[in-house]
């Protein structure tokens, strides 16, 4: 059976007959992606804060006289803070994450990075993507936990990059992830030529080519992948509805877009999605608090509509920016470029609370926070906890595991 | 690209079948036909209009190549991007502008000459830095000055550019901290390979290296003697108070530089991953010319392996040879700006390779999104005004059968599926299909453009 009818049978919940056998009863029997019990069903979304998220202002370490004095024009007013004990608190921007906070669905790991951090956005970006701070891979550590767990090579939809351009950490050597910036572009524009689009699918069905190519089968493959994927995924989730509303941001689009796909059942592993930019060099506040709120505005409807749906447990959202920023404040009421900076977790399989050791701002590195948590100590975690695999392929190495997940 | 040198880098394959050792690199006897005058076109160029591979079909490979290498001078370049004929610019646009004109020089000029500079840009990779474009045209300059000329000189030059300081962090070699970024690179992706040297090697090299400034603001480098370690070193089983020539001289007395190059040049020119003992064949030639680029590039596309069923199409074609390949191949002799979006979209933008490795290429380059891009950049070139500049689509026969097959021929060298040949003719002539009315004066061009679309979506036209 082809995989496009096995697909929208799949969706429309139909039972196709054919040899006999109820194809989407058996599909669906194969259908569990490897991993540990419990695993099944469940889902990463992976923000990317781009641009190198300032994760004082961000977590804001109010009990901490050296904050203050470092960032005379810059530090948030303690009476403002979102106060979450003695030492830290939120952005006050972020009040829907506040609450998911206090319902404890947010795991705040402090003090994420890496050794011998790299100040460029480029290469630390690379780095956090590859989850390879010593060499260079052209494979993402979710690209590689596909190849690892062979994951259904057949699903076209096990993950999904919501981006114009297919970012780094789903690069992998024997999949192919789309990368579907919004459902409108993910088209062919031909497709609206339906004759066209339709003698564009027979001729692709003839192989009697003269000549030969070792990359042929690879081209016809993709060919076919992209024309498919690209009829499919708008028929596929178009049953869903949404259940909140959505921030009219591009981060709010996103996450419904997300939303979408994970409700529509298509066997999505892995969202990534990217917000920004953070790189806040001059005038910072205005602009990092704007976007921190924009994320947590979007969170919070995006985890309305998970709960609305009864889907919320099985979604992990996971934070990351490629480095956080410089503790003193620069010239230009903004900061540069830093080290270590603190990353959320979130959804109903969180185990609530404040992780890593708090910013200990009299002992940086050149005036940079130190990390206490190697951030492949959290991948490791999302893989062998929540995703169900084994880690240590994929990361090259065994990473202490962190009690964040229920 | 210096990745496919690397046996590690995934999704490059070696074509099936086995290598005809004995005359691999001996010159192709034949006048060449119509698949071997493109092929030619596409592998020392961007590709060309039917008329350009009319002119090369019955000449010799000898003759052709001898046209291809006769590259003009760099000393006249122009028009020069705006910018640089202005003067010293801080806009960040103006890496935009540089690429556009960078893809208006593949379409016009000289094609080898901007092959090779394509080929040292994934080579010896530094990533722009918008702020200060000036040093980026610089390499772009020296690659394309050094396009056919010596490797040795051209790496020495690259490793003492500004941009090449800045990426890899020469400027910040100094020393009192040396800084083992570039001096590791230059020998792991730009002419050795791993563990072709030891750690030892990395930091010799790098204290050789020290003493290189940028003033960024006035792309200025100089070199700073009191920056500068001027002790003994150890370097590949030498040891002298080497400097950075010093470094470059001796890595190129390696015989595995010459292999690196050569692979190099076969994955650019031939087929990826090709055999140890063809790669050996390359390096020796490449010693005998003593590292001079003419000689052995002429030699590796006058011979049989290079025009051999083995290496036709057998290559995937990156982003800019698919765009540019696509205006070159319909005649269209300007770009449109918006090439540089559906570029990125396809996985590629030029001055930001994704990492120092450059594009890793081959099955890499195709994913469903990025396929989806080139068929979109496809769909919006055939529905363009600029489509009617092309030189000989007009010209078709309105014979939807002679138009199908003309097409097949024109636009793939007649490299399509028998399927496919019925697909053209049925689309232009609006057969077997109720919605289509019959060919016509008033909708030929409207089925000629959605033909060509079909030509160019099948698989041949993604190879290169």
């Amino acid at each position: 059976m082809k995989r496009r009818s096995f697909l929208l049978a799949a969706a429309s919940g139909l039972a196709v007959v054919a040899n006999g056998e109820h194809v989407f009863a058996k599909a669906l029997a194969q259908s569990p992606l490897p991993g540990l019990p419990g695993s099944q069903g469940r889902c990463l979304v992976l923000i990317n804060l781009y641009g190198g998220n300032d994760g004082l202002n961000c977590v804001v370490p109010h009990g901490d006289d050296r904050y203050y004095q470092l960032r005379p024009g810059l530090a948030i007013d303690r009476g403002s803070v979102l106060t979450i004990d003695k030492d830290v608190g939120l952005n006050p921007g972020m009040r829907s994450l506040k609450a998911l906070y206090d319902k404890g669905e947010v795991a705040i790991v402090q003090g994420v990075g890496y050794p011998n951090p790299d100040h460029s956005h480029f290469r630390s970006t690379e780095i956090w993507q590859t989850a390879s701070p010593e060499s260079y891979q052209h494979t993402g550590w979710l690209g590689r936990y596909f190849d690892e767990s062979e994951l259904a090579r057949d699903n076209l939809f096990k993950g999904v990059a919501v981006s114009k351009v297919l970012p780094e950490v789903l690069v992998s050597e024997h999949t192919d992830i789309p990368a579907v910036p919004g459902i409108n572009q993910y088209s062919m524009i031909a497709d609206g030529n339906t004759v066209a689009r339709d003698a564009f699918s027979r001729q692709a069905r003839d192989r009697r080519l003269p000549f030969a190519s070792p990359y042929l089968a690879h081209v016809m493959e993709i060919e076919s992948d992209a024309q498919s994927s690209s009829e499919e995924l708008p028929h596929l989730i178009a049953g869903y509805k949404s259940r909140a509303t959505y921030p009219s941001t591009g981060l709010g689009r996103s996450l419904a877009l997300a939303a979408q796909i994970v409700g529509s059942n298509l066997g999505t592993k892995v969202i990534y999605v990217e917000h920004g930019s953070f790189d806040t060099h001059v005038s910072q506040k205005n602009t990092q608090n704007q976007l921190l709120t924009q994320f947590s505005n979007a969170i919070g409807a995006f985890y309305d509509d998970l709960a609305a749906h009864g889907d919320d447990r099985r979604v992990l959202t996971m934070t990351f920016s490629e480095f956080g920023r410089r503790v003193e404040e620069n010239g230009s009421r903004g900061t540069d470029h830093g080290e270590a900076s603190p990353l959320f977790l979130i959804g109903g399989g969180v185990r609530g609370g404040l992780y890593g050791a708090l910013p200990d701002l009299t002992a940086t590195n050149m005036g940079n926070v130190r990390y206490s948590v190697d951030f492949r100590s959290v991948y490791a975690t999302v893989l062998e906890r929540w995703l169900g695999r084994p880690s240590a392929q994929v990361l090259g190495g065994a990473f202490k595991q962190l009690p964040v997940l229920a | 690209m210096a990745a496919q040198t690397k046996t590690d880098v995934g999704g490059i394959v070696r074509p099936a079948g086995p290598l005809d050792r004995s005359n691999a690199l001996a010159p192709y006897g034949g006048v060449l036909g119509e698949r071997e005058a493109a092929h030619l076109l596409r592998r020392a160029g961007f590709g060309g209009t039917p008329a350009e591979i009319g002119r090369v079909v019955g000449t010799t490979a000898a003759q052709a190549v001898a046209a291809l290498l006769a590259l003009p001078a760099t000393t006249s370049i122009a028009p020069l991007p705006e910018f640089v004929a202005a003067g010293h610019p801080q806009r960040r646009a103006v890496i935009l502008e540089l690429q556009l004109w960078w893809l208006n020089r593949m379409l016009t000029a000289s094609p080898l000459q901007e092959k090779m500079t394509l080929y040292f840009h994934g080579h010896f990779t530094s990533r722009a830095t918008p702020r200060f474009p000036w040093t980026t045209y610089d390499q772009n300059a020296l690659f394309r000055q050094y396009a056919l000329g010596n490797l040795r000189e051209l790496t020495r030059q690259v490793s003492k550019g500004a941009a090449m300081l800045i990426y890899l962090n020469g400027a910040a070699n100094v020393v009192a901290h040396p800084n083992e970024n570039y001096a590791r690179e230059l020998m792991e992706l730009f002419t050795l390979g791993v563990d072709n040297y030891t750690e030892q090697d990395v930091r010799e090299s790098a204290r050789a290296w020290t003493g290189w400034q940028v003033d960024r603001r006035d792309n200025l480098v100089s070199f700073n003697p009191a920056l500068h370690d001027g002790g003994r070193k150890q370097f590949l089983g030498q040891t002298g108070d080497f400097d950075g020539d010093d470094i470059v001289n001796i890595i190129f007395e390696q015989p595995q530089c010459a292999r690196f190059f050569a692979a190099g040049l076969l994955n650019w020119f031939v087929y990826n991953d090709p055999e140890p003992v063809l790669v050996d064949s390359v390096a020796a030639l490449l010693r005998k010319h003593d590292f001079e680029l003419s000689p052995v590039v002429g030699t590796i596309l006058r011979s049989n392996v290079f025009y051999s069923a083995r290496a036709y199409r057998a290559l995937i074609k990156s982003p800019v040879e698919f765009a540019i390949g696509t205006y070159k191949t319909l005649g269209l002799s300007e770009l449109d700006p918006s090439v540089l979006a559906a570029l990125q979209q396809m996985g590629q933008r030029l001055f930001f390779p994704p990492t120092v490795a450059g594009w890793p290429g081959g099955q890499n380059w195709l994913t469903s999104g990025t396929m989806i891009a080139r068929q979109n950049f496809l769909t919006r070139l055939l529905n363009s005004q600029t489509l009617s500049s092309s030189s000989w689509l007009r010209g078709l026969p309105v014979a939807p059968s002679t138009a199908a097959k003309q097409l097949s021929q024109n636009l793939l060298q007649s490299d399509v599926s028998p399927a496919s040949l019925v697909e053209f003719e049925s689309y232009l002539g609006g057969k077997g299909s109720a919605a289509l009315a019959s060919l016509s004066v008033e909708n030929y061009d409207q089925r000629v453009r959605g033909a060509v679309y079909l030509a160019m979506a099948t698989p041949a036209f993604q190879l290169n």
